[in-house]
């Protein structure tokens, strides 16, 4: 007899906790997201520091979808919003770019939705998509350096959809915008991720020729100066120097020099390590180009 | 005499050997067709192009591969036809501005206010198509196919209601251009000549207050940012060509010369849905960025446009730079063609 009273006890405490859990489920696993955004923000570090591209590789998917299902608990949170527009332009950029860009399109498109967000968390009123290039300008001037971030990942993933999406004039019409946001960028922090604003006009200037808006000179000196700024070891700066504006200038033999010198290359800060390994991927596939690119 | 049979066969035998093997040498020989063009990787044109090269290389087997040289690589147009005269490149799709230095005849086609739309285009165009590939050859160059860039706009940071307000317009010229120039002296209106690379910048500064562009261009190049309206009338069609030089077509077998042209056909026809296409997206774009229409047909006195139409195109007959009976037989063509509308 007591063992059944004290069966049923049992069960209305489970019933009870169950209830607890289910009536305050939500607040629960917003409670668990919150817990779990430094441990985000460790894996995004230790991502950085990875120097195996293929454990990279199989890993980044995982932590992209986990930080996802926080954001789903915590769509407001600006940090995880800046993970995973940084997680996909970095799967997007370092693994699927190359081989499947029309799939690497809808993950740059991804980031670019989180980091859209995370303006829009950080105050912005306007949608940017639909804005015009003055409202845009407008919108960043009020901004300051706490986002930073978000403008940079905004500008990044924006520029790289417009890129692989060249073929759309709906597109190619935003490239000015991305310019206006990383223009701001520029101002509040050049030294932003290693001082990559400058490499984005690197790119920026040096992919087109004069006659459709390129620049040597101006990149030349963007590339210089992103170089300087990452005491020469970020070392995409001169894999995007030779990819795009020495290709450009029909520039073989810079083109040759630079990649080498990326290849012989070894040392690297530890938090550089991973996009650094990434670069060296990259200058390995562009030599082997070489041929047909000049 | 049974020896003499048994030599002759066994030197017929080596002969045939010999020949089909040289034969088959022949067969074997692969060219290169080193291929430049402004339009960027991965733009419509650019994928088009890089379709054409991939069929060229599977039809013939692997005989014939283009190295195709995008985005402008190998300079603007007068440097790749300076290339291509030295050999280091042997063909490109050029623009009306490469196409004139090498046919000008063939510009006959870009004459301001000629055509009024695309149905026009092709019913008169047709009928040129034999002469104009002819005038290319006579000039060592093979035309593979036909291109167009779109219908030229005005895009002013003014609204242009009326000629008088295009008047008074700082309007850029693309420098050295003849169809240009005589449009604007036949206008009455001084031009800004400046090298298409310095438009976006003088744009900014106010040297120029207007530019040319179709709808597609003013989108690529960036200028739409700076002038919130466009005409609705539309200047002339821009032109452009899929050519090769004769010393590297006339080098091929005559079946790789028979599978350019033929690939080359196909891809005109690709390359001028798919700008058609792009130039009516872009105005849908330019639209929805807030740029607006100004200048239509009913804001001007036809007989006025026609009357400069027909000076600019005086001017270039005059120069040389048209011959005059092939423009006045594309004049009976067109009218021809709007009776029976």
């Amino acid at each position: 007899m007591t063992r059944i009273k004290n069966l049923i006890r049992l069960q209305q405490v489970l019933a009870a906790v169950c209830c607890t859990i289910a009536l305050g489920g939500c607040s629960m696993s917003q409670l668990v997201a919150r817990s779990s955004l430094g441990l985000i923000d460790a894996g995004v570090r230790s991502m950085n520091q990875e120097t195996d591209l293929e454990l990279a590789r199989a890993a980044i998917p995982a932590n992209l979808k986990l930080t996802e299902s926080l954001i789903t608990e915590l769509p407001g949170d600006r940090s995880l919003r800046i993970a995973a527009a940084q997680g996909f332009y970095g799967y997007a950029f370092g693994f699927i770019e190359d081989d499947a860009p029309e799939r690497a399109s809808l993950l740059y498109k991804r980031g670019l939705d989180h980091a859209l967000a995370g303006l829009a968390a950080a105050g912005v009123q306007i949608n940017l998509l639909d804005a015009s290039v003055e409202e845009v300008s407008r919108s960043v001037a009020a901004l300051d350096k706490q986002t930073v971030p978000e403008l940079f990942w905004t500008a990044s993933n924006w520029a790289k959809w417009i890129d692989l999406n060249r073929n759309d004039p709906a597109r190619i019409a935003d490239l000015a915008k991305t310019e206006r946001l990383m223009q701001r960028v520029l101002e509040l922090d050049p030294d932003y991720y290693f001082g990559s604003p400058h490499l984005f006009f690197g790119v920026y200037y040096g992919s087109r020729p004069p006659m459709l808006g390129g620049d040597f000179a101006k990149s030349a000196l963007h590339f210089d100066q992103a170089a300087a700024r990452s005491h020469k070891h970020w070392l995409i700066v001169e894999v995007l120097r030779a990819q795009f504006l020495l290709r450009q200038m029909d520039d073989r033999a810079a083109f040759h020099e630079h990649l080498s010198q990326v290849l012989a290359t070894e040392d690297s800060p530890p938090e550089m390590a991973l996009v650094n390994a990434i670069a060296r991927a990259k200058a390995q596939r562009l030599l082997s180009q070489e041929e047909d690119l000049f | 005499m049974k020896n003499f049979f048994a030599l002759t066969l066994r030197n017929f035998a080596l002969t045939l050997c010999w020949l089909s093997l040289a034969f088959s040498a022949h067969s074997q020989e692969t060219y290169t067709l080193k291929f430049a063009t402004l339009a960027p990787q991965g733009s419509t044109w650019m994928n088009i192009i890089s379709d054409w090269s991939k069929q060229v290389e599977k039809e013939s087997q692997g005989r014939l591969r283009f190295k195709l040289y995008p985005g402008g690589v190998s300079g603007d147009e007068p440097d790749v036809l300076r290339k291509i005269r030295f050999g280091q490149l042997h063909g490109a799709a050029f623009t009306g501005h490469g196409i004139g230095h090498i046919y000008s005849p063939a510009r006959i086609f870009e004459i301001p206010y000629l055509f009024r739309d695309v149905q026009e285009i092709d019913t008169v165009r047709a009928q040129f198509m034999p002469e104009i590939e002819a005038g290319f050859r006579k000039n060592d160059y093979e035309l593979l196919g036909w291109m167009e860039v779109g219908f030229l706009r005005f895009f002013s940071k003014n609204p242009i209601r009326t000629f008088d307000d295009l008047k008074k317009s700082r309007i850029w010229l693309w420098q050295g251009d003849p169809v240009g120039i005589a449009l604007f002296n036949a206008s009455g209106i001084s031009p800004v000549p400046l090298p298409l690379a310095d438009v976006y910048t003088s744009l900014s500064t106010g040297l120029i207050d207007t530019t040319i562009a179709p709808p597609l261009g003013a989108i690529a190049f960036q200028w739409f940012t700076k002038t919130p309206y466009m005409s609705d009338i539309q200047l002339s069609n821009g032109i452009g060509g899929l050519l090769v030089s004769r010393s590297f077509f006339t080098k091929l077998p005559d079946d790789l010369q028979a599978l350019l042209l033929k690939t080359g056909k196909q891809t005109s026809a690709r390359l001028i849905t798919e700008t058609r296409r792009d130039n009516e997206k872009s105005l849908t774009v330019l639209r929805q960025n807030g740029i607006k229409s100004t200048l239509a047909w009913k804001d001007v006195d036809e007989k006025e446009l026609y009357a400069l139409r027909d000076r600019a195109a005086a001017e270039l007959i005059q120069s040389g730079y048209l011959p005059g009976e092939m423009v006045e037989r594309i004049r009976r063509a067109i009218i021809a063609a709007r009776s029976k509308k």
